[in-house]
């Protein structure tokens, strides 16, 4: 009879927290979407498995190993703990604080009291941290889109790097969003916290993690989750703002074909971006440099086992990782509360007002131009999240006239809305980190 | 506190936005500036590339159908 009894305490059931059922259910949600609704499932997959995998009761999966000696709380460890960290406490609420503001060497201390407890970091926490806290992860990811990117359309027309500059006000002013918040008290965000929300607007997943993950580790969470799905909404949220902006004959507009671009102009952008990042704004270095790296792999046509491994295969695997450990920050102490859903209106803001500013500035352009060789439909393709928001213009240009194909005409504003992400992020880091 | 917030986010806002445009501005200068020399320096290196493939695909064709025809002589020789 006690053994069964302890078998029921054990149980997942009789240990389920009330925020820990919402979060599987919130995994589950994710699920759904990826896999009937199609939405980013190469990321919402393992960001969804990893969410319900943080939330399994008692296995800790997402905890460090102070963290999950701390929930089972035996008195002697939490002694040990509280020695560690040079504090008198021994209540689990104050270890925790204290564990949290150590620095560290101390807090390498209780990492090896908890240890020495017989606890040790869940699967998901080592995932995290070899893959995000490292920085690794998005980085490598950031290489391999490198390695995908045709800068041939952005070449054959440089102009377009504009729209990507432009559309990257969705940022900042979710910067000056979540700040006023803060200001009038319904949030409670710092500058830092700001600017990673901030850059959701950049719709660009890799980009947000690496900057979230520097800025503001604790909203990371949400923040990648925003991302994703607001990437995934792209055909959802852009087509009404771009309709707003422009008239029908804006949209019929034909953009003469683009030139051909030579093989040698392909090889020495990468280089000459990387020159232009070294030069300017070291802090977008990580970033631009693995970005421009995994670009010239594709294009100097000499290391394709390389490239194609940068496209597909390491790709893969970052990805199943990244996505997982993404997942592990769906714990829900740290998900479920107010400032996980102001994210994600802030989030979608950002987005609605960077496709905004690239239309706007689309049809600046075309102006200038004389009024008839640009569609401010490219404009919205400005905020990455490539290819999508390059379809969308697409889509557009031949509801309204059906001999229009502007794709490779907004893959050019797309590219440049990846680099235009990559030096906000820079710039952010610069400023704030 | 809470107005040096607010102020920190306009400085952002105006920094960021700032540098965004200058670096992708002097992006667009340098990239011209690139393209229009590749453009004059390229013809001459692209120029032989295209003729060599010109002739070359004329004769990998030519050597083909003599292989073609040699091949379906012996083939011939053999079985009479």
């Amino acid at each position: 009879m006690d053994k069964l009894l302890d078998l029921w305490l054990a149980s997942g059931i009789y240990n389920l927290q009330p925020g820990q059922l919402i979060m599987l259910v919130v995994g589950l949600i994710l699920l759904y979407l990826a896999i009937n609704k199609k939405f980013e499932p190469l990321l919402l997959v393992p960001i969804g498995f990893g969410g319900i995998l943080a939330n399994i009761p008692e296995a800790g999966l997402a905890f460090s190993a102070v963290e999950n000696a701390l929930h089972f709380a035996q008195p002697e460890i939490l002694a040990n703990l509280s020695s560690a960290l040079g504090i008198s406490s021994t209540d689990p609420q104050s270890i925790t604080e204290a564990y949290h503001t150590s620095n560290a060497s101390t807090h390498q201390a209780a990492v090896l009291a908890a240890q020495d407890g017989g606890y040790s970091n869940g699967m998901l926490y080592n995932f995290y941290n070899v893959s995000i806290a490292s920085g690794a992860a998005p980085l490598i990811i950031f290489m391999g889109v490198g390695a995908m990117t045709d800068f041939g359309p952005l070449l054959a027309n440089p102009k377009t790097l504009f729209l990507g500059a432009a559309a990257q006000f969705g940022i900042f002013a979710t910067v000056l969003g979540a700040v006023g918040l803060t200001t009038i008290g319904v949030m409670d965000f710092s500058i830092q916290d700001a600017a990673a929300i901030g850059i959701i607007g950049g719709a660009d997943g890799p980009t947000a993690i690496y900057v979230a993950s520097l800025l503001s580790p604790h909203l990371l969470g949400a923040i990648a989750v925003a991302a994703y799905s607001y990437m995934a909404l792209v055909p959802l949220i852009q087509p009404p703002i771009m309709r707003a902006l422009t008239t029908e004959a804006e949209r019929k507009i034909t953009m003469v074909q683009l030139r051909q671009v030579s093989k040698i102009e392909k090889i020495l952008f990468p280089i000459v971006l990387l020159l232009l990042v070294a030069m300017l704004l070291p802090d977008a270095a990580p970033l631009l440099g693995m970005f421009c790296f995994g670009n010239l792999l594709r294009e100097c046509g000499v290391v394709d086992r390389l490239s194609d491994t940068a496209q597909n295969a390491l790709i893969n695997i970052v990805t199943i990782f990244l996505g997982l450990s993404v997942g592990s920050k769906l714990s829900a102490d740290k998900f479920l509360d107010l400032t996980t859903l102001g994210i994600l209106v802030l989030g979608i803001i950002a987005f609605c007002i960077g496709t905004a500013m690239g239309v706007l500035m689309a049809k600046l352009l075309n102006k200038l131009e004389g009024g008839n060789s640009i569609n401010p439909l490219i404009g919205s393709a400005g905020v990455s999240a490539v290819p999508m928001a390059a379809r969308v213009s697409n889509k557009l240009g031949l509801e309204a006239n059906s001999q229009n194909f502007l794709l490779m005409h907004a893959m050019g504003p797309n590219v440049a809305g990846v680099i235009g992400s990559a030096v906000a992020a820079g710039v952010m880091i610069k400023f704030v980190g | 506190m809470e107005e040096s917030l607010i102020s920190q986010g306009l400085s952002l806002m105006v920094f960021g936005m700032g540098f965004v445009f200058v670096f992708l501005t002097l992006l667009v200068g340098v990239t011209m500036l690139m393209s229009k020399l590749v453009v004059k320096f390229a013809p001459v290196a692209v120029a032989p590339l295209k003729k060599v493939r010109r002739n070359a695909a004329p004769v990998a064709a030519a050597t083909d159908d003599e292989l073609v025809a040699v091949i379906t002589a012996a083939v011939h020789q053999y079985r009479s």
